[in-house]
């Protein structure tokens, strides 16, 4: 297909899309919203309010109004990425001082009685990138040239020391089931600036789905409204989103208006305001059915665009994800979640520090960084918080399996954020030689997602719900916005 | 902060303070729960703080040091008003603690600017001590009403009061159709057949009604509607959750909630089997899996975790799920710190803590003990035949290679067991410990050398009998010490603490056990009528069910911070009744939907959406959506494909591609091709971290914890599941055969049975023409069939069949 082609064929869709607005802005939402008028006799507040994703405004100024946060599921390390650590090169071998070890947790301690943890120097050539003079392995050379624009917190610690509990914990603040996810706190907040999308959209790559599943993105004690949508690959992202088989738009439009013709009919008979909730709930649903492929495609995206992030469309990656991410905030969605496993390296087979690492960084490096260069090409990048990392960092001593590898850690650990709000350029938080406890400005995930939602306009501390006798945030009894980060 | 702000959306939420506008403001009623509540902690008979107390009215009036706090008349000069608005001299009050909510002040402002009067004969109010949820409730006597002939139970009584204080005119009963799908919908979670409607509909002897409440009552569906929802609370599922979420046979503990629902199994009985079952002088094996109440806990199975942390986590969580269960208390806040609002401390939570901290977890087999012998001589063969082989050096390299060889997702496909044994390199292995390697390796390596021994093992396993397992709970022989954990850190153990029971509530009966009380004596506690909770929770929650709220709104609350309730002495009447009638639940709720408030229309009149909208005061019935797996139900029923075989194991229905991949360890979902592809909703299989989009989409509840009211959404995704679902798709095309399949005269007469069908009642004359229409126009574009399923499609996506009218 030409190119000329391919704008023609995205005209007509356009078209036809504004047709089908138009045909429910006329008879679907107009009558839905004249009878709930009448009905509710002038009184405001609750029917409007019944959309739980009207977006609304927050407790101050934002200084951003999305979210991209890509998870890096099983814990990078970032003693191989970000952290050059010499001290472990010139002690490799060594025992970890005992002083250091003492009174912490960790994962397959069990194994620490046998043998004691030895520190294992980094295999990675590290330098310095860009003004900012930030430290980035030869593992992720893309990142490299974008280290300007983020900003790096080498003080990250956290509490725990498995994956799918330490998941929670970054996810709700909270290794307690049933706490809302960060994505969910936040569309409770703001609701949402995209009227036929998700407000909260989860997409994942890699060869496994990260640990935990959908507690990671549940509403936990919110209203169900606020959970996250997994989207899968391909063209009907989300579940039941297609025309069933056999079934011609013609027909699902008839079918469609005639649901709504008779839901309208029992409106007027029960007078129950839910109804006119689930009339305008089938008439998103009828939006998505176009909005969500229109999504999905990929076609209407330059060459250069899908060479910077290395996607080809039609092969489910990262960087599709990366490049979906990107349209998704440009369609007004206001929170999007990457999960890309596998980082979890500790030195198994398929989980090594040298090959696995270099795998999984060659899934993630180009795309980040082309997601970082193209919201900023399209000015996106100053309303858009990026997010970089995992569920906690990885040890600085080896772990005594077959090939290379490090155990969890989560007294320090790196991760780096980008855009709206954040400060770009700096590296905050400082370790010890050996990069295993912080000595400088530590960040709790707690402190993280005040952060976070500082910069959305949230105060955590106001943005409470109250169950189980009580109000609940997310950041539980903690959280400091870190005031280093902001711009 | 923003929660009040946005309630207005909540199906649930409701103004924290329901009372009705225009209506006058009674001290007792209205303003003392909310001094006892926000300010008798302080302002007490004991050490009030400023010499005020606020715990009478005659002491409200006389104010304190500063001198009065009640301006009658003028709340704007009353010292109280300006407090808790944060406007008066001193800070905010209540002093460092959440403010009161907008309607509360309210509430005090309307009182004072009525004039502020107070009885003189009161009690005073005490923090926590006589809190009105730690009194153990008396059965009140039924009012006198000006209306009686509203009135058909003593239930009435206590509502008509309310209704003609507030001047309220409830609505007429329902329509007979209503009626039967309503009590159908609620009693066995299936709607009517088109006969029974008909035939109800013409009963006209005086009894009908209590005739179908008994015949529903009886039906063995019954079971699996209420057994859903208890399952809510046991947060059963069918997997262990956490990260690899592996599955696990605990169903039998779901049919025995449904067989025990069934046989109306006194409450107090079923609580005792489910949380003590194992300490019955010599359990059955019902009462042995029933214990697995409490084994619905989820159990992480990833690398390199301290068992000893998640297992105390599973202890906590059934700390938390009794007390939210059948206490209705939040509990859980004492795990870390002395409750900051009800009179709960540490030493109760690790007090109750105790009693679950010595049980054993093993997985049992469903049978007797003939069956479980058999199987276990098959084992031993299978054990003899490999250990006559294991010497084989031949064998022994080729296991180390195919240790070696094994991907990472084959080694986690193993189990547990196999895992631990390979993680020791084979030559070192000990022999004993690599008994299940090598049972694994021989079994499953698909090698020529391995065929012969395959064979034999396979003849073997063939005569194994299949016994189900479950999961239960054991009490270990030696007790384990618990100790209080600081902060609810297992790594911070405290002093030492013995089994009991929060000091604010009855003391525990003295124990027939030698070595202090057990959960057998917890158990019996619970359900000892001096309990003042566990049959006001109970019943409310029946409640909250029939009517879409309970009478106390915080169902899982009834400490200091919950709503208290709408209708009191209604309330108490209810759960005395319900222990007078040997804890019968059955006997229940035939009192409750025989009741004139229930049977109400649930027209939403406009008068009544001003002056009570969220129907506190119950002078309409409500709306409900119906919950995820009933919505399903409804469909394979009017379709006639509903397979209505009751129990056994979990079911795999079709379900939208790519939901499994969320998981961490990818899995199959083969739907069942069967009739298992249609049975009810409650038995598909639930994986905990990839649920089923109909359970998720519709508000089914997250299994990791105990949930005991279901929130109810409205949502697009819901819309494109109805709409699109492959499920759903083949419902409709179901009942367009079916309804093509009668014989009619006209497309009318057609179009009248697969409406009646489908919403229990006759199609309106513009329903009728506007189906008609639609029809028409599917016949041009397509076939009948065709046709026909657009019109099973639109029914079946009505707001009104997801609806409990």
């Amino acid at each position: 297909m030409s190119r000329l082609d391919a704008r023609r064929n995205r005209e007509a869709e356009l078209l036809k899309i504004r047709t089908r607005r138009h045909f429910f802005s006329d008879c679907g939402v107009g009558l839905g919203a004249m009878a709930l008028a009448t009905l509710m006799g002038g009184r405001s507040g609750a029917a409007t309010a019944k959309n739980p994703m009207a977006p609304r405004a927050g407790h101050y100024a934002p200084r951003a109004r999305h979210v991209i946060f890509l998870f890096m599921a099983g814990g990078p390390s970032q003693l191989d990425l970000f952290l050059p650590r010499p001290e472990l090169a010139r002690r490799h071998g060594e025992p970890l001082p005992a002083s250091l070890l003492a009174g912490k947790r960790f994962a397959f301690m069990d194994s620490f009685a046998k043998e004691p943890p030895r520190l294992l120097a980094s295999k990675r050539r590290f330098a310095q990138h860009g003004q900012s003079g930030a430290w980035v392995s030869e593992c992720l050379p893309h990142l490299a040239r974008v280290v300007d624009d983020l900003t790096f917190i080498h003080s990250m610690h956290t509490e725990p020391i498995n994956h799918a509990p330490a998941k929670l914990f970054t996810n709700t603040g909270s290794t307690q089931f049933g706490r809302p996810s960060m994505g969910a706190w936040v569309t409770y907040g703001l609701g949402s600036e995209s009227s036929d999308l998700p407000g909260f959209v989860v997409l994942q790559s890699g060869p496994r789905g990260p640990r935990g599943g959908s507690v990671l993105w549940g509403s936990g004690f919110l209203p169900t409204a606020y959970q996250g949508v997994p989207f899968r690959n391909g063209p009907s992202p989300i579940v039941d989103l297609a025309t069933p088989a056999g079934i011609s738009a013609e027909s699902q439009r008839d079918v469609l208006r005639t649901i709504q013709d008779l839901n309208r009919t029992r409106l007027d008979v029960t007078g129950d305001p839910e109804i006119a909730t689930r009339i305008a709930a089938y008439e998103m649903a009828y939006r998505m059915q176009t909005s969500a492929p229109e999504l999905m495609d990929l076609t209407g995206e330059s060459a250069a665009t899908l060479a910077l992030y290395g996607a080809e469309p039609g092969q489910p990656s990262f960087a599709v994800n990366c490049l979906l991410a990107r349209r998704l905030v440009e369609r007004g969605v206001r929170f999007i979640q990457l999960y890309h496993t596998n980082w979890d390296h500790h030195g198994g087979p398929g989980e090594d520090l040298d090959e696995s690492l270099d795998a999984v960084c060659r899934d993630v490096d180009r795309a980040s960084a082309a997601l970082i260069t193209d919201l900023k090409a399209r000015g996106l990048l100053d309303e858009t918080l990026v997010i970089w990392g995992g569920e906690f960092g990885r040890t600085p001593m080896g772990e005594i399996r077959e090939r290379t590898g490090r155990n969890h850690h989560v007294q320090a650990y790196t991760m780096w954020l980008a855009g709206g709000g954040v400060k770009p350029g700096q590296s905050i938080g400082e370790t010890d030689e050996f990069g295993f406890e912080v000595v400088a400005d530590p960040v709790h995930v707690h402190d993280l997602q005040a952060t976070i939602l500082h910069l959305l306009g949230l105060d955590h501390l106001r943005l409470t719900y109250h169950v189980q006798g009580r109000d609940f945030r997310l950041t539980d009894v903690g959280g400091r916005v870190i005031t280093k980060l902001l711009a | 902060m923003i929660g009040p702000r946005f309630l207005g959306f909540l199906t649930l939420a409701a103004a924290p303070w329901g009372w009705l506008k225009g209506d006058e403001v009674d001290y007792l009623r209205d303003v003392k729960p909310i001094l006892a509540r926000h300010c008798v902690a302080c302002h007490g008979v004991e050490r009030p703080r400023g010499g005020l107390r606020l715990d009478t009215g005659v002491a409200v009036l006389r104010g304190g040091d500063a001198g009065p706090v009640v301006v009658a008349g003028d709340p704007e000069s009353s010292e109280l008003i300006l407090a808790v608005r944060g406007e008066g001299s001193g800070e905010r009050m209540p002093l460092k603690r959440p403010p009161l909510v907008e309607s509360e002040i309210e509430v005090l402002r309307r009182w004072i600017a009525a004039g502020a009067e107070v009885p003189d004969d009161e009690t005073p109010s005490e923090p926590g001590g006589v809190h009105w949820a730690f009194v153990a409730p008396k059965r009140p006597a039924v009012p006198e009403v000006s209306h009686s002939d509203r009135v058909v139970n003593p239930i009435d009584a206590f509502v008509e009061v309310e209704l003609e204080r507030g001047n309220l005119t409830p609505n007429p009963e329902a329509e007979r159709s209503t009626l039967i799908r309503r009590l159908s919908l609620d009693l066995i979670g299936l709607p009517p057949t088109p006969a029974e409607t008909a035939a109800f509909v013409a009963d006209e002897r005086p009894d009908a009604y209590e005739r179908l409440v008994d015949r529903l009552l009886a039906s063995p569906h019954y079971g699996e509607r209420w057994a859903r929802l208890w399952l809510d609370m046991a947060r059963y599922a069918d997997s262990h959750g956490y990260s690899i979420d592996g599955p696990r046979s605990i169903w039998p503990y779901r049919d025995w909630v449904i067989r025990a629902l069934n046989g109306d199994m006194p409450f107090d009985a079923f609580t005792i089997d489910q949380l003590a079952g194992d300490l019955r002088p010599e359990p059955t094996l019902d009462q042995r899996i029933a214990t697995g109440f409490h084994r619905n806990t989820p159990t992480n199975m990833e690398g390199g975790i301290d068992k000893e942390q998640f297992r105390v986590e599973s202890v906590v969580d059934r700390v938390n799920t009794t007390a939210t269960v059948w206490l209705g208390l939040t509990l859980g806040c004492a795990q870390c710190h002395d409750h900051k609002y009800d009179p709960l401390s540490m030493r109760d939570y690790y007090a109750l803590f105790a009693f679950f901290n010595s049980s054993d977890e093993p997985e049992m087999a469903v049978a007797g003990p003939e069956a479980v012998a058999q199987r276990d001589q098959i084992r031993e063969q299978i054990a003899d035949y490999l250990e006559s082989i294991e010497g084989d050096a031949q064998l022994r390299e080729l296991q180390s290679a195919w240790e070696r060889g094994l991907t990472p997702a084959e080694r986690q496909a193993l189990t547990e067991e196999v895992r631990k044994a390979l993680d020791v390199p084979l030559d070192r292995r000990d022999p004993i410990a690599n008994r299940p390697a090598f049972a694994a390796f021989v079994e499953q390596a698909r090698l020529p050398e391995l065929v012969e021994h395959q064979r034999r093992i396979a003849a073997l396993r063939k005569q194994e009998p299949r016994l189900a397992t479950t999961l239960v709970v054991r009490e270990r022989a030696e007790r384990r010490e618990t100790r209080i954990l600081l902060g609810g850190d297992f790594t911070r153990p405290g002093e030492p603490i013995e089994p009991g029971v929060p000091a604010v509530l009855p003391p525990l009966e003295s124990s027939a056990c030698a070595a202090g009380p057990t959960r057998m004596d917890l158990a019996c506690w619970l359900v000892d009528r001096r309990n003042p909770l566990t049959a006001r929770v109970l019943v409310n929650r029946l409640w909250q069910t029939f009517f879409g709220r309970g009478l106390v709104e915080t169902d899982a609350d009834f400490g200091t911070q919950g709503t208290p309730p709408s209708h009191p002495e209604l309330l108490d009447w209810l759960a005395v009744e319900l222990m007078d009638r040997q804890w019968s639940l059955k006997s229940l709720q035939r009192l409750i939907v025989g009741s004139a408030a229930y049977r109400r229309s649930s027209s939403v009149r406009a008068d009544l959406l001003d002056r009570d909208p969220e129907n506190r005061w119950l002078a309409r019935q409500a709306r409900i959506r119906l919950d995820a797996e009933l919505i399903r139900d409804s469909a394979l029923a009017v379709s006639g494909r509903l397979t209505r075989r009751i129990g056994g194991p979990p079911v795999f229905p079709p379900q939208p591609e790519g939901i499994l991949n969320l998981g961490q360890n990818r899995r199959e979902w083969v739907a069942d091709t069967g009739p298992d592809r249609d049975r009810r909703g409650l038995y598909i299989h639930i994986w905990r971290a990839t649920p089923h989009p109909l359970l998720t989409v519709f508000d089914a509840p997250d299994p990791a914890r105990t949930c005991t009211r279901r929130v109810r959404s409205n949502t697009p995704l819901q819309a494109l599941l109805l709409l699109n679902d492959e499920a759903f798709v083949e419902c409709a095309r179901s009942l367009a055969e079916r309804t093509l399949a009668e014989s009619h005269a006209s497309d009318t007469a057609r179009l009248d049975s697969v409406f009646a069908r489908v919403l229990s009642r006759a199609a309106t004359d513009r329903e009728r023409l506007r189906l008609l229409d639609l029809l028409e126009a599917e016949r041009c574009r397509a076939g009948e069939i065709e046709a026909w399923t657009s019109i099973a499609r639109v029914l079946l996506n009505l707001d009104e069949f997801i609806t409990r009218e």
